[in-house]
């Protein structure tokens, strides 16, 4: 039988020229369109979380529902001495953060004034290589600030600059700081309005010694993420909560959801006109050849013997076009994961959807080119469902006397 | 001679008929789902855009120099009211509104948050943009201290109806000033701006909180449908910035293109494919009747006319499949049109960057006028290769090998 179905593909070359070309290109789209649409993914989410908020944050309860100086941690060092006995923790850190209102000689503005250890938060986030000027580890009344919050209060380095606000007791604090550094994540709105303190000079002034708004936390392997957080979780205290990144980029999360509905809603038209055409080249082919089935069931073949025939036809085809499309289309993604596509301005055009880089990868992921594969091969095999039936309707008379 | 082609036409497209309605099918599903997406697409970006210019941009807006780059309230349009009212008397003005706008830090009972403070007239703008759609609860009967938010804010906020939230900002004379109001409504525009920073009220109690008159104001926008009226405007107001929407909004308008872009390339693929798919049909079509046609042209039967016989079949195929895409197609889209597509269990993540959960399509005649054209195109272009080989017929050959 298997003899037989590699001499039909040789003999009806149109059909199989047809089926491998067409499996081929939609194989190959498919690998290389849902390798960039993850890996365009992926870097939006990693990127957020690499600037900024971490894999894991710990909070008092209802501080994200309620909000406000009652629900801060009170006890850093208890959650710390925990964090320390968790295998996979990379590094965490503990910020406290407080609005106000900063101003410069001329102009004013509403800021996140956050207190933070710049030793440890380099090893967190990547406020550290943000710097654009000045310098980042800053001490006493020194503040770190965003380049375009900078520009909006029209300040510059060693300018100063006054903020009011209120320390964690509820009492009045404010002060004179000095800009002695800038920084740009790309996140507009951070950078826009975002300052940091270092942790010792601002628990002098807003009274937060060992008390922090959260506790961020990144793990050695993304992958075992929410393993970690479920630890975290039992070993402290039932009054905190831990927060993994899926919860804390809940938007984001969806968003991302809902782009890879569109892409594949698109993908799923592709795919449907491709299997119509599959199907009708093999309904054709078949057809033409219900005479030869007729002629092969009169010398014994059975119903299964000709299906068993027709399946191998396809089966060559499809997994012939799959393998050179997962060599093609594989390399395709593997090269641009690599050495990602660059357009320039994406991240300042599309700033207010979370896009900070320019950058464009693929997500190379031997997984998803399986399942990408095996949707295509599974449509191919489901175009031959009414072709099989069709030829089973003949008897090898009719079969052998048709047109 | 004409009729009996058509006839003849006609009866050959279906004479196959399960190979003629699985090519049906397929051109009738293929085009029903390409051009649902293409309505949802559309549909989906320009409810964007459309709210955009309705909340914030209009079609025109004018602010004074250097304002869009300091956003201080020093560089605002003194005589606002007056060059309003002079534009209003313009035919080309559908509509028009002052605003003026602050950016501060709006804080609720445990929360803050950056946010602008924007004073507007709300008959004005319900004129303008039918402000009243964009409210997702309460009503806008302010009173004395009454403002709208943002929904984005009021989540950030924890803000509810009849909340109080204070605004605190930098005034025109550089002196900090802060504000109570009470939240009598809250808007979803799906502009991120709004959304996410806005709190809205009378525009003559801004102008008193900031201690400018009340016919200054930091933007006008204006509706109009005339094309070169911001060209006459940056001719007539020299010294303001003329912008217009696609000025303001350069995200929203790339992002019109690339789904236009992405709709032409959805097309020309599945027509592509749709032309792969007829060719099959009309190749095998002729193939089996080779010797007819050997048989016509020894009878003296001139090509042309079995040319336009065999183009009129692909026709039939081909409009047989549009009236089936057409039916498919604004089914779909006249669903999509009443009840959207629900996407509402990613609500949080498509609000927060801006778009609306339930999405719905946009239905234009010239998705089906295109498709027909490129069905019919792709139908005609389908017979050549198979007419060539009628063409190199030589009827005794044929009728010798066939007999």
């Amino acid at each position: 039988m298997f003899k037989l179905a590699i001499k039909n593909i040789f003999y009806y070359k149109g059909r199989s020229i047809t089926t491998f070309l067409l499996t081929f290109f939609s194989a190959t789209l498919f690998i290389i369109f849902v390798s960039f649409m993850h890996g365009s993914h992926k870097t939006m989410l990693h990127n957020a979380l690499k600037v900024y908020t971490g894999t894991i944050q710990i909070y008092q309860k209802d501080y994200r529902d309620e909000g406000g100086y009652d629900y801060l941690i009170f006890d850093n060092q208890k959650v710390f001495n925990s964090l320390e006995k968790i295998k996979g923790i990379k590094s965490y850190t503990s910020r406290v953060e407080t609005f106000g209102i900063a101003s410069s000689k001329n102009n004013s503005s509403a800021i996140m004034l956050t207190g933070v250890d710049f030793k440890k938060e380099a090893k967190i986030s990547e406020l550290k290589n943000a710097l654009k000027t000045g310098k980042y580890n800053t001490k006493s009344n020194c503040l770190y600030m965003g380049e375009d919050l900078a520009k909006k209060l029209n300040i510059s380095l060693d300018h100063e600059l006054s903020f009011v606000g209120s320390a964690i007791d509820y009492s009045f604090a404010a002060d004179i700081f000095k800009l002695c550094g800038t920084f740009k994540t790309g996140m507009y709105e951070f950078d826009n309005s975002s300052a940091f303190l270092n942790r010792e000079y601002f628990d002098g002034l807003f009274y937060s010694q060992n008390a922090s708004s959260y506790i961020v936390i990144n793990v050695n392997d993304l992958d075992k993420n929410n393993y970690i957080a479920s630890q975290i979780s039992k070993s402290i205290g039932k009054d905190l909560k831990v927060y993994t990144w899926q919860d804390l980029m809940k938007s984001m999360v969806e968003l991302v959801k809902v782009d890879s509905i569109f892409g594949y809603i698109s993908m799923a038209l592709f795919f449907m006109v491709i299997f119509f055409v599959i199907l009708i080249y093999g309904f054709i082919n078949i057809s033409s050849r219900v005479k030869e089935f007729g002629v092969l069931k009169s010398i014994g073949l059975r119903d299964i013997d000709i299906d068993k025939i027709l399946i191998y036809e396809i089966l060559i085809l499809t997994l012939s076009a799959i393998v050179i499309a997962i060599c093609l289309g594989g390399s395709i993604a593997y090269y641009f994961e690599i050495n990602p596509i660059v357009i320039e301005g994406i991240s300042d055009m599309y700033k207010d959807y979370g896009i900070i880089s320019d950058t464009v990868p693929t997500d190379f992921d031997i997984f998803t080119i399986f399942w990408n594969v095996s949707l295509i091969f599974s449509l191919n095999i489901l175009s031959l469902i009414y072709p099989i039936y069709y030829v089973r309707t003949f008897t090898p008379v009719e079969a052998m006397r048709h047109v | 001679m004409f009729k009996i082609l058509i006839n003849l036409a006609l009866k050959n497209a279906f004479l196959r008929a399960s190979r003629a309605i699985l090519l049906v099918i397929m051109i009738g599903a293929s085009m029903g789902v390409m051009v649902s997406i293409e309505g949802l697409y559309e549909g989906m970006t320009s409810n964007m855009i459309d709210k955009t210019i309705r909340s914030d941009s209009g079609d025109i807006s004018m602010f004074a120099k250097e304002y869009r780059l300091k956003n201080d309230i020093k560089y605002s349009i003194k005589n606002a009211t007056d060059i309003a009212k002079t534009l209003d008397t313009l035919e080309s003005v559908e509509a028009i509104v002052t605003r003026v706008k602050v950016s501060g830090l709006a804080q609720s009972a445990t929360k803050a948050y950056p946010s602008d403070l924007i004073g507007v007239n709300f008959e004005d703008e319900q004129k303008f943009g039918k402000f009243s759609d964009f409210i997702k609860e309460g009503n806008l009967s302010l009173g004395k201290y009454g403002c709208v938010v943002g929904v984005e804010l009021a989540k950030n906020l924890k803000l509810k109806l009849n909340s109080k939230v204070v605004f605190t900002s930098q005034d025109a004379n550089n002196q900090i000033q802060s504000k109570l109001f009470r939240v009598k409504a809250i808007i979803h525009t799906t502009n991120i701006n709004l959304d996410t920073r806005a709190i809205l009220t009378n525009k003559n109690r801004v102008s008193l909180y900031l201690g400018i008159p009340e016919t200054t104001a930091t933007q006008i926008a204006i509706r109009s449908k005339k094309d070169n009226l911001q060209e006459i405007l940056k001719k007539k107001y020299k010294n303001f910035d003329v912008l217009s929407f696609k000025d303001l909004n350069p995200q929203l308008t790339q992002m019109k293109t690339m789904t236009d872009i992405f709709n032409s390339i959805t097309f020309s693929i599945v027509m592509f494919v749709v032309f792969i798919g007829v060719l099959g049909v009309m190749y095998v079509s002729i193939l089996d009747r080779i010797r007819e046609f050997g048989i016509m042209l020894a009878l003296g039967y001139e090509y042309k006319y079995i040319r336009l016989q065999v183009m009129f079949e692909a026709l039939f195929l081909g409009l047989g499949g549009f009236i089936l895409g057409s039916i498919i197609g604004y089914l779909l889209l006249l669903y999509l049109n009443i009840y959207g597509l629900n996407l509402s269990d990613f609500a949080d993540g498509m609000q927060s960057f801006g778009m609306s959960s339930i999405l719905y399509a946009q239905i234009k005649l010239s998705y089906f006028t295109t498709s027909l054209y490129a069905i019919l195109l792709a139908s005609i272009l389908s017979v050549f290769i198979p007419l060539r080989k009628i063409k190199k017929l030589n009827p005794v050959d044929v009728i010798k090998a066939d007999a």
